[in-house]
């Protein structure tokens, strides 16, 4: 057991050097990250200025567009066609003559590429802090139930990324993947716009998806829109997806290592 | 018990069947037709423990197939694979542990990243001692001269490093089985005869190597067995020896005249032996089977009577075996 431990942790710190390796990145999620952060803040205290949207005040939109960069610039930000590339280009090959289980060595490698992401979260919400002073959680706990939800979103994040690369054994592209998957993150994490601000049956539609859990979810109990019990829920749901979308991501594997075609060479 | 035994390995592929142009690309959506390709078709393979085995054909025999379906990549469409009496494809993870594979065309180094981080990751994922880690290390660099690119960025290193840190990778947790596969493509001389002694010496040691390669030197240099295939099948499998004595059955003279060479009357001359202009005017070959002649009786004939300015004995060539093996001239 130690020994796969080990393995994993491995995994983790050469995914995140070779992140390292490109500091051009870092400067340009900050740059991209940071100004759509900003951008949203001009935005929302020009729609909400002293009243209520749905609920938000200026007071809770500026945690709200926090926590939404925080998770767009993790998300975003790992490096999800590192993987897709493989299976394309034929050095999947490689990978399956290694004496590691793929999926288990593709999460570690996705969490050191999260974990790279960790300088550029860490700038752009101090500077954001600094700026624009938000509220601290509702309570404590509140606060401390948020970090859960953060921590969850590793292996959610995972679970969605790599489910969409191994769509890349059916097809011979992946960008299109990758749109997809990160305009239907961006809208139905409310990322773009809280969902609250949505029609019901939009807003069941997301519910009904894992995205709802990369920024709905943290802020709705950062802010105390849901109370603990509520949380809970929401940690739990959270948490099914990501064992869920493990699973599923199984049993796809199992099924696409049985199609690998690697021609020439 | 043979280390690596394969029965009637087949791979069949399906190929999109589509018309060229803009036409067949649109046919080819409204109504998808494939059709099936067989890379490798029936082969047989048995590799005892220790034997060193050069896998041989010509491009898109079915060379890289088989490894991939030898080392578990590939899943077979038909026949059986043991290695060490495991289904590589079934076991992936167990048969991972006790094979290594060098892909000529295809790096194992993380590109963005020191050479000696790959390494050090896969002693975590081998679970290599340190000191088992730093032997090999020391010995790689003896023979491969590792140390000079240990701390450059994959990316930065020429072809010739690149391979020689891919096969420290491939080798790292010592395997007892080895399939390199076409590890000498691109590199030129030098590189190429540090890369044979290394693999000599690695043979030495009691490690079973499958390799593939389109140079024969490698095959001569490092294999005592040959497999050549062509078109999927297996059309020879022996003993290098035994491919040259039962094919090699002609040796050849070069002779170098005094004047211009008259091919038809030398024919006429000596009919016994076979006759063709060489590339000087000057310049002649005479080819005659072995079995018949002796060199000694060829030389003596052909200079007592031609008195030629020089002449020159040329080697038997395991190519022109494989060349004529490939053009189906030869059967097993």
């Amino acid at each position: 057991m130690s020994h796969s431990i080990a393995v994993d942790r491995a995994l983790v710190v050469i995914s995140f050097k070779r992140r390292l390796a490109y500091k051009s990145h870092w400067f340009f999620g900050l740059a991209i990250g940071g100004g759509s952060m900003l951008i949203a803040m001009v935005m929302w205290q020009n729609l909400i200025g002293s009243g209520t949207l749905s609920g938000y005040d200026w007071d809770s939109m500026r945690a709200y567009t926090i926590i939404g960069f925080v998770a767009a610039t993790m998300v975003f930000g790992a490096a999800d066609w590192i993987m897709a590339d493989r299976i394309l280009d034929g050095h999947i090959a490689v990978d399956l003559t290694k004496p590691v289980d793929f999926q288990r060595a593709r999460a570690a490698e996705y969490v050191g590429s999260m974990l790279s992401t960790f300088p550029t979260a860490v700038m752009g919400v101090v500077a954001a802090w600094l700026l624009f002073q938000p509220p601290g959680p509702a309570t404590p706990l509140a606060g401390l139930l948020t970090v859960v939800s953060f921590l969850l979103m590793f292996p959610l994040a995972f679970g969605l990324t790599y489910l969409s690369t191994l769509v890349c054994f059916w097809t011979k592209r992946y960008l299109g993947i990758m749109w997809l998957r990160e305009a239907l993150l961006s809208f139905f994490s409310g990322l773009m716009i809280p969902l609250a601000f949505m029609p019901g049956w939009l807003q069941a539609v997301a519910w009904a998806l894992p995205f709802p859990h990369f920024t709905t979810t943290p802020s709705a109990i950062y802010l105390g829109r849901v109370d603990t019990a509520g949380a809970l829920g929401l940690l739990a749901a959270e948490a099914a997806w990501a064992v869920g979308l493990w699973v599923l991501g199984w049993l796809v594997f199992r099924t696409a290592v049985k199609k690998v075609t690697v021609h020439g060479g | 018990m043979p280390i690596l035994e394969a029965q009637a390995l087949t791979k069949t592929f399906r190929r999109p069947d589509k018309d060229s142009g803009f036409k067949g690309a649109v046919r080819h959506l409204m109504q998808r037709k494939y059709k099936n390709y067989t890379a490798v078709d029936g082969i047989d393979l048995s590799i005892e423990a220790g034997e060193s085995v050069a896998y041989v054909g010509p491009n898109g025999a079915g060379k890289s197939t088989t490894v991939k379906l030898l080392t578990g990549i590939l899943r077979p469409s038909e026949g059986t694979v043991r290695v060490m009496g495991r289904d590589p494809h079934v076991e992936r993870i167990a048969n991972a542990h006790d094979i290594g594979v060098l892909f000529g065309q295809r790096t194992q180094l993380w590109w963005d990243l020191p050479v000696e981080e790959s390494l050090k990751l896969l002693k975590h994922m081998y679970g290599v001692s340190d000191a088992d880690y730093k032997r090999r290390i020391e010995r790689f660099d003896e023979l491969l001269d590792l140390n000079e690119f240990m701390p450059a960025l994959a990316r930065t290193l020429s072809l010739g490093q690149r391979m020689r840190a891919d096969l420290a990778c491939a080798l790292i947790h010592d395997p007892k089985m080895v399939y390199l596969d076409e590890p000498t493509i691109g590199l030129d001389i030098s590189v190429k005869d540090r890369l044979r002694a290394f693999l000599r010496e690695l043979v030495n040691d009691g490690t079973t190597l499958l390799l593939t390669s389109h140079d024969l030197a490698d095959i001569e240099e490092v294999c005592e067995r040959i497999v050549v295939i062509d078109k999927g099948a297996v059309a020879y499998d022996g003993s290098i020896e035994r491919l040259k004595a039962h094919y090699i059955t002609t040796k050849a003279v070069n002779l170098y005249l005094e004047g211009a060479a008259n091919v038809p009357e030398l024919a006429e001359k000596f009919p016994d032996y076979e006759w063709t202009a060489g590339e000087a005017p000057s310049e002649v070959v005479v080819t005659y089977e072995s079995n018949r002649f002796t060199t000694a009786e060829v030389l003596g004939s052909l200079t007592a009577q031609l008195s030629p300015r020089d002449l020159s004995l040329s080697e038997p060539s395991i190519e022109d075996v494989i060349r004529r093996l490939y053009a189906g001239e030869l059967t097993k």
